[in-house]
């Protein structure tokens, strides 16, 4: 089912939760709302489940308009990080009391709770009650739970943030799964980027109740249109410094204190038309320390993820966090030769901090 | 000195002391012990030299200090030979003779110091003593003289070897009876004495003279009982101390149900020993419960039936009530805004610790007018099982509402976003979801109500005077007040009638109670 989100807004009292967001969103898209604690993106996905009233703005879901109606009107299946299920009924009963509700007959409930819950591979675990269950059994319930009366819309509110590392990694294949087998039109929220970058087929990035960005996963990364999307997108986080772009015909320099860089011409145009210092980006794996560097620098401390090191290297009072192979075995204080790649270098206006490149 | 070298200083300075000598280990149990005497004396100053006058200033009895004073001063040396045989305990299964030879040693060492301490300052067996100056037996007859300290108070008042003591004044007393009369007396008391001699009856009046002698022997028991105590302290299990204080703690209360049951049970009782007319162990009987499903106790005519459905009324009305009332503002004070919110909090929190005395009059006229209004009145009114649960409902409401909310409170906010998106309404959703997991408070609540309006008693008395309405608890203090002279053993079977209801609830209750959900909420179970 469609889902239109025009300028939703949503404040309480004086504290604005959301203002003015509008989303498209289409039929069996799974989306993900981004953003950093306090962003507005469980507010609006409160909102969308009928739980809060939107202050302003329309929700509609296909067609209908959905403003007023009551969230067991809406039909839709809800999954919360704390899982919510409910204590003093078995595994069974949680999963049955959407139907119980719907007033299913009691034969079709057993037959679709038994369903589910194999689906779920928790179908051996129905007497118990959710107190005895491991934490990725209770979300498995609470999965089924949402699942089981056939939602039009699945949200999810941070649903792996409780589980354990291997834990969550397994799940979010098995969500991602569950959700292109059943076509289930999917809003999940989360602070984690790693999660939505791979889960969803477009991520909307919040930030202070505002969207910044609403695009696929690779456009969020490769072309960021604002400043807030290129550092909260991609981890370790891109490396920013101030610069002064200038040249002409096709050849540009970026400028900063020992920094002198040259920029293309499809980078470099716009922010060499841009009046004063502007903001330049660039992301962890296409700075290299090489021989033939032209940039000189000294290595200030060297953290080991296993697959590589991240690096920081300070180049005059700038820092520039860079993943090199182990092997190279480098050693903090270490002076190193730095090579940006600045064919995908992003330029900000540190004004608006709206992308340069991208509109 | 490093850190390090500090670390392992103190570790050399252990060892050093465990393994050291027995003379070592007396100095340490000795100096326990006499911390822990020093710590009690001050503890005594403080509260009759101190807290005392203190209390004396705002003229209150200053009792409760004495008896603690007094207290203390008993404990002292139990608990300076405590405090040396924690020292011993230390050897108790490695090398038990040492063990035993260190807390001997500390507590005759101990007991000095106490026994010369009560010799200086007159206290323990030292103390002065009311005393008649002869040496009296019990005897079939009565309390033999047998012998008198010349020129004592006895050979004052002229009494002779020989008299046999039947009674002080019109009183009758035996041997342990005059013992105590004469611990209760002061100097020059007069105490006049009948007695037998030969065939006469006789009267004496004997002044009761202060006896001051010290003599040591008295000691002796004493200390017996301190080694005895201590060897029993070396050799006690450490996990049986909080049980052995708990006991401790709980025998009165013990000894006070023991009676009550031994009572109803019997015509009469001296202490916890029942007794026929003969004053012979025995004399059971179910006369006490008989009487009161008869209906007569001593004269006084009743029908237990309608008092007990009385009672049986007001505690359920009020626990019917209180839940629901409660439970619903509690779950509106917790989940919904609205004006005048937290205004309602913290009166209903004043409201709670308003005495509810004071309200006593102004409600009786309230609930005379209710009476007033047909149909209303016949169910609220004065002098209405109805009116008085209502009365007591008002009274329990605020507690109640406050208990609710924090139950309500502890409960996730996603719990019931959840039902609602599960297609609940909000009403389903208090009642099937959120209601079912504060069950232990609702019962709790539950149990409080019950057993309030089941002992009502200042409330019932007041709003149903001169009618047939009354409860249990009423009922009591009318057979107390109605019977001369009062069957306290009758009484008793009244009051263990009255506990069998709160009894079985408990025992049901019990089982809900432990049997607490946990779990289902990631952080909240």
């Amino acid at each position: 089912m469609k889902v239109t989100i025009d300028n939703l807004t949503k404040k309480f009292g004086d504290v604005v939760g959301v203002e003015d967001l509008t989303l498209h969103i289409d039929d069996g898209e799974f989306v993900a709302f981004l953003g950093p604690s306090g962003c507005g993106k469980t507010t609006t996905l409160l909102t969308l489940a009928g739980i809060y009233r939107p202050t302003d703005g329309e929700i509609r879901f296909g067609e209908r308009i959905v403003n007023q109606v009551q969230p067991k009107d809406r039909n839709i299946g809800m999954v919360f990080q704390s899982y919510a299920l409910y204590p003093h009924m078995t595994v069974f009963q949680n999963i049955a009391y959407p139907l119980k509700l719907k007033r299913v007959a009691k034969n079709i409930q057993h037959e679709r709770v038994q369903q589910v819950a194999n689906v779920m591979g928790i179908g051996n675990l129905l007497d118990r009650r959710p107190g005895q269950l491991s934490g990725g059994q209770q979300q498995r319930v609470a999965l089924g739970r949402a699942l089981v009366k056939e939602p039009d819309i699945l949200l999810f509110d941070e649903p792996l943030s409780n589980l354990d590392a291997r834990l969550r990694l397994t799940m979010r294949g098995e969500i991602k799964h569950l959700q292109k087998d059943l076509g289930i039109t999917s809003i999940y929220v989360t602070h984690d980027q790693v999660e939505a970058m791979t889960m969803a087929d477009r991520i909307a990035v919040m930030n202070g109740g505002h969207l910044q960005a609403f695009d696929s996963p690779d456009e969020l990364y490769s072309r960021p249109k604002t400043l807030f999307v290129a550092g909260f997108v991609g981890n370790p986080p891109m490396n920013f410094v101030s610069v002064d772009v200038s040249g002409s015909n096709g050849s540009y320099i970026a400028e900063a204190d020992s920094l002198r860089l040259e920029v293309g011409q499809e980078r470099g145009g716009p922010p060499a038309g841009y009046d004063g210092a502007v903001v330049m980006g660039i992301r962890p794996e296409d700075i290299q320390i090489s021989e033939n560097g032209n940039v000189s620098g000294e290595i200030f401390i060297v953290e080991p993820l296993g697959r590589e090191d991240l690096i920081d290297v300070r180049v005059g009072p700038h820092s520039f966090l860079l993943l090199e192979n182990t092997e190279s075995q480098r050693q903090s204080g270490e002076r190193v030769n730095l090579k940006f790649d600045m064919q995908k270098a992003q330029f900000f206006d540190p004004q608006t901090e709206k992308s340069l490149l991208w509109q | 000195m490093s850190l390090r070298g500090e670390l392992f200083d103190r570790t050399k300075i252990k060892t050093e002391e465990a393994s050291a000598s027995l003379q070592g280990d007396l100095v340490e149990a000795l100096r326990l012990g006499v911390i822990s005497m020093l710590v009690l004396l001050l503890a005594g100053f403080l509260l009759s030299g101190v807290i005392g006058p203190l209390f004396a200033l705002g003229s209150v009895e200053e009792t409760v200090t004495d008896v603690l004073t007094r207290l203390a001063l008993l404990a002292l040396p139990f608990v300076a030979y405590i405090a040396a045989a924690s020292v011993a305990r230390r050897y108790t299964w490695t090398d038990t003779p040492r063990a035993l030879s260190l807390a001997l040693t500390s507590t005759v060492l101990l007991f000095l110091l106490v026994a010369v301490g009560h010799y200086a300052f007159d206290y323990g067996v030292f103390a002065p003593r009311p005393s008649l100056e002869m040496t009296l037996s019990q005897t079939e007859a009565g309390i033999r003289v047998e012998a008198i300290a010349p020129g004592g108070a006895a050979d004052m008042a002229e009494m002779q070897v020989g008299d046999v003591i039947t009674a002080i004044r019109r009183d009758q007393v035996d041997l342990a009876a005059l013992n105590l009369r004469l611990s209760q007396s002061e100097e020059d008391t007069p105490l006049r004495l009948r007695f037998i001699r030969g065939d006469e009856e006789l009267q004496e009046t004997v002044r009761v003279a202060i006896d001051s002698d010290k003599q040591l022997s008295a000691l002796l028991p004493g200390l017996i009982f301190g080694l005895v105590f201590t060897v029993v302290i070396v050799f006690l299990p450490g996990q049986w101390a909080p049980y052995i204080a708990l006991v401790g703690l709980m025998t009165p209360l013990l000894v006070g149900y023991f009676w009550v049951i031994v009572a109803t049970f019997s015509y009469r009782t001296e202490g916890l020993i029942p007794l026929d007319s003969n004053d012979n162990f025995g004399g059971f009987t179910l006369e006490n419960w008989e009487s009161i499903f008869v209906g007569n106790i001593a004269g006084l005519e009743f029908n237990i039936w309608p008092i007990l459905l009385t009672s049986l009324a007001i505690a359920v009305i009020m626990t019917f009530v209180v839940l629901l009332v409660s439970s619903m503002a509690g779950y509106a004070l917790s989940r919904m805004n609205f004006p005048g919110r937290r205004f309602f909090l913290s009166f209903t929190l004043i409201l709670h610790g308003f005495p509810a005395i004071t309200l006593l009059i102004p409600i009786f006229i309230v609930l005379l007018r209710l009476g007033n209004i047909p149909i209303i009145g016949e169910l609220i009114g004065f002098n209405t099982a109805g009116g008085i649960a209502m009365v007591m409902v008002a009274f329990q409401l605020p507690l109640g509402v406050w208990l609710m909310k924090g139950f309500f409170d502890n409960i996730p906010w996603d719990m019931e976003r959840s039902a609602l998106i599960d297609g609940a309404s909000r009403w389903r959703t208090y009642w099937e979801i959120l209601l079912p997991q504060i069950r232990p408070g609702l019962l709790a609540l539950g149990i409080f109500a019950f057993i309030g309006g089941w002992n009502a008693y200042i409330i019932p008395a007041t709003y149903s005077i001169g009618s047939g309405v009354s409860n249990l608890p009423v009922f009591l203090n009318e057979l107390i007040d109605e019977t001369a002279p009062v069957d306290w053993n009758q009484v008793a079977a009244v009051g263990l009638f009255q506990l069998i209801p709160i009894f079985i609830f408990f025992i049901f209750a019990q089982e809900y109670l432990l049997n607490i959900y946990a779990g289902g909420t990631k952080g909240s179970s």
